[in-house]
C-alpha cells in the first residue's frame, strides 16, 4: 500500500521545500536583495604577503585568491600581511557588529 | 513554475531517495543502482548548486553563491589553471628588439630612457615582469635569457622607485604569435609589465 500513498505524498513534500530552500544560489535573497555580481571587494593580504577579495556583504562573508594572468598570487604589497584593505565592507547596508 | 523550483525538486527527489524512500522506493532504487552500475554510471546524491560570476576589480571572474547565511567564493580558472579575465592587466608590452641586442641582457640606452619614462609615469602599486623570447635556441637557454631580460627590467623599475611584486622568465613556453614566422617570433620575443593597482 506504500506505493499508493506515494503519489500523493511526493507532490506535497516537493511543494513545501520548494518553498523553504533557498534554491538560486545566485542571488543574495532576503533584507539587502541584490544579484551577486553588484559585491564590493577590497583586499586582504595574507601572512604570506598575497592578496585576495575580500567581500562583506553584511550576513555573508567572501573571499578570493588574486590572481595575476598566469594564474600566480599577486602579492602587491599594497598593505601589510595580515590586513584588510579598501571599502569591502560598504556593499550593504546591512549592519556588521563585528 | 521557474527554473529554480524545477532544481530545487531535483534536490529534494535526491533527498528523499535517501531517507523516506528507502522505505517506500527501496525496490525502485535498487533497480536504478543496478541500471545505472550496469551502464557504467553511477548514483551521485547531491544538490544543485549553481554559481554566478563576480568580476573582480582586475577584469577577472570568480565563482559566487550565496546559501542564505553563508557565501562562497573561488576564482573562476580553467582547468589549466589560467584564470578567466575579461580584460587583461599588462598594462606595457615591450618588443625586446627595441631594448636589447639579441641575446643579451643589457638594455640599450633609448631603451632605458622609454622605460624610466614609462615607470615614472605609470603609477601602480606594483609590476609583474615577465620576459618571453622566441623558440629559436634552447628552451633552458631560452628561460634563462627571459629571466635576465626581465630581470634587467625590473631593476631599472627598482631605481626609479616602482615596486617589484615578482620577475619571472617563461623563455619560449607562452607564446602569443607563431614561430613559424618572423613576424610571429618578434611578437613573442618581449618583455610583459603587469601593473597591479
Amino acid at each position: 500500500m506504500k506505493f499508493l500513498k506515494l503519489p500523493i505524498l511526493l507532490p506535497a513534500v516537493v511543494a513545501v521545500a520548494a518553498w523553504g530552500t533557498k534554491s538560486a544560489k545566485t542571488v543574495d535573497r532576503g533584507i539587502d536583495s541584490k544579484h551577486l555580481g553588484q559585491l564590493q571587494a577590497g583586499i586582504w593580504v595574507d601572512p604570506n604577503g598575497c592578496d585576495h577579495w575580500i567581500i562583506d556583504d553584511g550576513a555573508e562573508g567572501y573571499l578570493s585568491q588574486r590572481l595575476d594572468p598566469y594564474g600566480k598570487p599577486v602579492c602587491s604589497g599594497t598593505a601589510p600581511p595580515n590586513t584588510a584593505t579598501g571599502a569591502f565592507k560598504s556593499g550593504s547596508p546591512v549592519p556588521d557588529p563585528i | 513554475m521557474h527554473e529554480c523550483n524545477a532544481k530545487s525538486v531535483r534536490g529534494v527527489i535526491s533527498g528523499v531517495l535517501g531517507g523516506m524512500a528507502a522505505i517506500a522506493l527501496g525496490a525502485t532504487l535498487f533497480v536504478g543502482e543496478a541500471a545505472a552500475q550496469s551502464s557504467g554510471q553511477r548514483v551521485v546524491i547531491g544538490e544543485t548548486y549553481i554559481p554566478t560570476i563576480w568580476v573582480d576589480p582586475d577584469g577577472c571572474e570568480h565563482w559566487v553563491m550565496d546559501d542564505g547565511w553563508e557565501g562562497y567564493m573561488t576564482p573562476h580558472v580553467n582547468r589549466q589553471g589560467i584564470p578567466v579575465c575579461r580584460r587583461g592587466n599588462v598594462c606595457g608590452e615591450m618588443h625586446s628588439d627595441q631594448l636589447f641586442a639579441t641575446n643579451s641582457a643589457n638594455i640599450s640606452a633609448s631603451g632605458r630612457k622609454h622605460l624610466a619614462k614609462f615607470f615614472q609615469t605609470t603609477g601602480a602599486i606594483s609590476y609583474i615582469i615577465t620576459g618571453h623570447t622566441d623558440s629559436r635556441a634552447s628552451d633552458p637557454y631560452n628561460l634563462d635569457l627571459s629571466y635576465r631580460r626581465a630581470t634587467a627590467v625590473a631593476s631599472l623599475a627598482a631605481a626609479h622607485g616602482a615596486r617589484i611584486a615578482d620577475v619571472r622568465g617563461y623563455g619560449e613556453r607562452q607564446p602569443k604569435a607563431s614561430n613559424n614566422t618572423a613576424a610571429g617570433m618578434q611578437m613573442n620575443r618581449r618583455v610583459e609589465i603587469i601593473c597591479i593597482r
